[in-house]
């Protein structure tokens, strides 16, 4: 009789991790598909109303393309963050922090798109920045968790743009109840009503994977997210890193602000994040925060937030489709750990010679 | 024996440990370990490091169990599962990193995790309670104040009152003087003569026979987990217990001997009156160092005595709070860690996993470090991982290191492995000194005679090396001169041709070379 057990291997070779990945994502489909045909709906039907919804017209790839583009932004600033080792649960602040600096410009800076644009480009990274800058000070000079401080920052930016988009910056029309008129410029269209923001944030992930892999500087991020102590050793300067990375991503999320209210809703409004800076965690973590990655992945959660949406006059809630993004996390955690084993086969018993 | 210590005859010991053994594995930590502590005695526990004194006493306060022999308290035989279990019998620990809570006052530290604490008290009742304490047991503490806010002594009267409010009756000391100043070492010494004056005793963790001399009445001596002697210290010279502390066969096999043509030549790297303080603590006093050019200069001591911030002032890591550091004139005092290693200095630091390597990255990641920033691998501002990979695998190759994968993370090398390729890429770098900090720790037999060699080939092309090590051993071998270090200071620089172990030994323990 021969036995099997489990070796553990000392690294997990690629292609192994990338199934286990792909298997990940179909158990979680599989798991939400068993919970729905439980609660009597059949989740083939339902699976299938998704893909031709998405992928059969061009206004379901538009739509696609829509949420494809806020999420690659945060995804890009938390998979920065995690470059160094830090944790930037507040890409949901800067980006309505973004998206408000931007709408500001818009609204009450008159002149050409040509010029305005680029200043709200500018003035939307500007703010994401300084969203994050006091989370980052407190991180390189006192060693205060980003963690917390990051995601405190969330909830006062999220009412920050609730109270100007419901207050000072109301529409004065009348016409809105909780927005801001109408922005007089907007990012224009490459395809359909798919806006410049796609194009510049898969340009921009392109840009930061060579500059993670390619540059010395990447070379010292890396060093220093993995070890700081190794990094001193070497005479980094770490700290330096540490504010310059952190800074950068707070920056990356708060451009996805200003692409998403100048390209995409062309108001401001309160809950204009939508849960982006979060669900950016999500795409950072299932692409190990590789910014090539983070276009696959965050063009995957895409599919399942658009699939929400689909599926939302069957009566399915938008937790529903967060639970199956955590469970995809959750398979992902567990592959992760089962990609460094093999199974191998004892030649002979266990317990004999 | 007992009346000795002023004890009726045939008092029994508070606690006696019988034939007490304990394994990991690969190491004996401890094996037939006998000692008895008896009532009103201060008992020294000395040996070097890696001795077995802290496996022996986590095993009496049960953080280890024994793998055999037995712990008998009051005549009772008991197995400690816990520290907890441990305090019950009446035995204490102040472990040498303090285990306050730093944001808690002084009173709500010495009662926390304590069964009779009250369940529901006002902070000032807590304090009174404090105080009564302290004054019961002679130790003057300020039971309202943070514990942040304390001096070190002060944190240390704090985690002695929490054990012997417990009713301890043997306190367990881990170096607690290495910390202190010297007044506030003799503050310690008169608790402790009064906590023993009352019929209590005290194990007293050290390495300073200065100190073992000063307070104990007897002193046990470990050498690799076993007993070597327990004596009265009155009966002991300080040179004895040194000999008995490091007196291991020395197997000289002197490693000096130089090519046609390699000597020591010039000045490289120079040490000017060099001091470094950490707050009030001062780490480093006043040090005087020259190296040359083709010399082994070997640093001995017991370790944390200013070895690791030496190292650190050579390679430029941290920067002098007094004095200069001159590399060949140059005051490279502000150079920083970066611009020494461009100026040909390597180091191979003491704690490979948290200062040597970044475990969790790649191989190549790990061999490149000191040679990313300049061509061929660098060009302006890129990184060519492509020639990283080849100086990755020049350097596995020379380091012989066997590399399945270069992209594996380091951590999944040996430790011997890890060594030789940090050593090599130093070594890449070292054209003028070399900074080597326990190269040899944690390596077996053949790998530290890797090592050694690399450093004679270093040494013959004309590096300034410095060796800090504890082998005495490897020193003698290897080092043109030993500088011993204690307190953070120099106690004297020997020339290793000939020298005396024991005086060595004895400079360990704070003399001053004749």
């Amino acid at each position: 009789m021969s036995t099997w057990r489990l070796q553990r291997l000392p690294a997990a070779s690629p292609l192994v991790s990338l199934s286990a990945r792909l298997i990940s994502v179909v158990l979680a489909l599989v798991t939400a598909g068993i919970i729905l045909a439980a609660t009597g709906k059949n989740p083939l039907d339902l699976g299938a109303q998704v893909i031709s919804s998405t992928f059969g017209s061009s206004f379901g790839m538009a739509d696609l393309a829509l949420l494809f583009t806020p999420l690659l932004y945060t995804g890009l600033a938390v998979a920065v963050g995690l470059r160094i080792g830090v944790w930037n649960i507040g890409a949901e602040g800067q980006f309505n922090l973004g998206a408000f600096a931007a709408a500001g410009v818009a609204l009450f800076l008159p002149g050409p798109p040509a010029l305005i644009l680029p200043l709200m480009a500018v003035m939307g990274m500007a703010a994401g920045a300084l969203w994050i800058l006091i989370p980052t000070l407190a991180r390189a000079y006192a060693d205060v968790s980003e963690l917390i401080t990051t995601l405190l920052m969330n909830f006062v930016a999220a009412l920050l743009v609730t109270y100007v988009a419901t207050g000072p910056w109301l529409d004065p029309s009348g016409m809105a109840l909780a927005t801001t008129a109408r922005l007089p410029v907007e990012v224009p269209a490459v395809w359909d009503i798919v806006h410049w923001g796609l194009p510049v944030g898969l340009i921009l992930a392109v840009l930061l994977a060579v500059a993670f892999g390619f540059t010395r500087w990447g070379y010292e991020v890396r060093i220093g997210g993995s070890n700081p102590g190794n990094a001193r050793y070497a005479g980094m300067p770490v700290r330096r890193h540490l504010i310059t990375v952190m800074l950068v991503s707070g920056a990356i999320a708060g451009l996805g602000g200003m692409m998403e209210v100048a390209g995409t809703v062309h108001r401001l409004q309160g809950g204009i994040s939508n849960n982006f800076g979060y669900i950016g965690i999500m795409v950072a973590v299932l692409a190990r925060a590789a910014p090539l990655g983070v276009i696959f992945t965050a063009l995957l959660m895409a599919v399942i937030l658009n699939g929400g949406i689909i599926l939302q006059p069957q009566g399915l809630t938008t937790q529903t489709v967060l639970a199956v993004t955590g469970l995809i996390l959750f398979y992902a955690a567990i592959g992760d750990e089962f990609a460094r084993y093999r199974l191998i086969r004892n030649a002979k018993p266990a317990g004999t010679r | 024996m007992q009346s000795r210590l002023g004890l009726k005859p045939g008092t029994p010991p508070l606690v006696a440990l019988r034939g007490v053994a304990k394994y990991f594995p690969g190491v004996i930590a401890n094996e037939d370990v006998n000692l008895a502590i008896y009532p009103g005695e201060i008992h020294a526990l000395l040996g070097e490091n890696g001795a077995g004194k802290s496996t022996l006493m986590n095993i009496l306060t049960g953080i280890y169990q024994a793998d055999a022999g037995e712990i008998v308290v009051d005549g009772e035989t008991m197995a400690f599962a816990s520290p907890v279990e441990a305090i019950a019998a009446g035995i204490g620990m102040v472990h040498q990193h303090f285990k306050l809570v730093q944001a808690f006052t002084v009173a709500e530290n010495v009662h926390l995790g304590w069964s009779q604490t009250p369940a529901r008290i006002s902070a000032r009742d807590l304090e009174a309670r404090t105080l009564k304490l302290s004054q019961d047991l002679g130790l003057a503490v300020t039971p309202g104040a943070r514990v942040s806010d304390l001096s070190t002594g002060e944190q240390q009267r704090v985690e002695i009152l929490r054990v012997l409010s417990r009713d301890a009756r043997v306190l367990i000391l881990d170096e607690p003087t290495a910390v202190l100043t010297p007044a506030e070492a003799q503050e310690l010494f008169v608790a402790l003569r009064a906590f023993t004056a009352r019929g209590n005793a005290v194990i007293f963790i050290s390495h300073k026979l200065d100190e073992v001399m000063e307070i104990a009445n007897r002193v046990t001596i470990l050498r690799g987990g076993r007993k070597v002697a327990t004596e009265w210290t009155e009966n002991c010279s300080e040179k004895g217990l040194a000999q008995m502390m490091v007196g291991r066969e020395i197997v000289l096999n002197t490693l000096r001997g130089r090519p046609e043509g390699a000597g020591i030549g010039a000045p490289v790297l120079e040490l000017r009156d060099v001091s470094l303080n950490a707050g009030d603590l001062s780490l480093l006093k006043n040090i005087n160092l020259t190296l040359h050019a083709g010399e082994v200069l070997g640093i001995a001591g017991v370790a944390g005595n200013g070895q690791r911030e030496l190292s650190h002032l050579l390679t430029g890591m941290s920067t002098p709070s007094e004095g200069a550091v001159l590399l060949e004139g140059q005051d490279v005092s502000r150079s920083g860690a970066r611009a020494m290693a461009q100026a040909g200095v390597g180091h191979i630091p003491e704690d490979r996993l948290h200062a040597g390597m970044a475990p969790a990255l790649p191989i190549t990641d790990n061999a490149v470090l000191r040679e990313y920033d300049r061509a061929p691998l660098a060009k302006g501002p890129w990184y060519l991982p492509r020639q990283a990979f080849h100086l990755a695998r020049e350097i596995a190759k020379i380091a012989e290191v066997a590399v399945p994968d270069f992209a594996m993370p380091a951590r999944n090398l040996s430790g011997g492995n890890q060594q030789r390729l940090v050593a090599r890429r130093e070594m890449r770098i070292a054209d003028k000194v070399l900074i080597a900090a326990y190269p040899s720790r944690g390596l077996d037999v053949g790998a530290i005679n890797t090592m050694m060699r690399y450093f004679v080939e270093l040494r013959d092309s004309g590096v300034a090396v410095v060796l800090i090590s504890e082998e005495l051993e490897e020193l003698m071998n290897l080092a043109d001169r030993i500088a011993v270090m204690f307190h953070g200071e120099i106690m004297g620089i020997l020339p290793a041709e000939g020298v005396d172990i024991d005086e060595i030994g004895l400079m360990m323990g704070g003399r001053r070379a004749a």
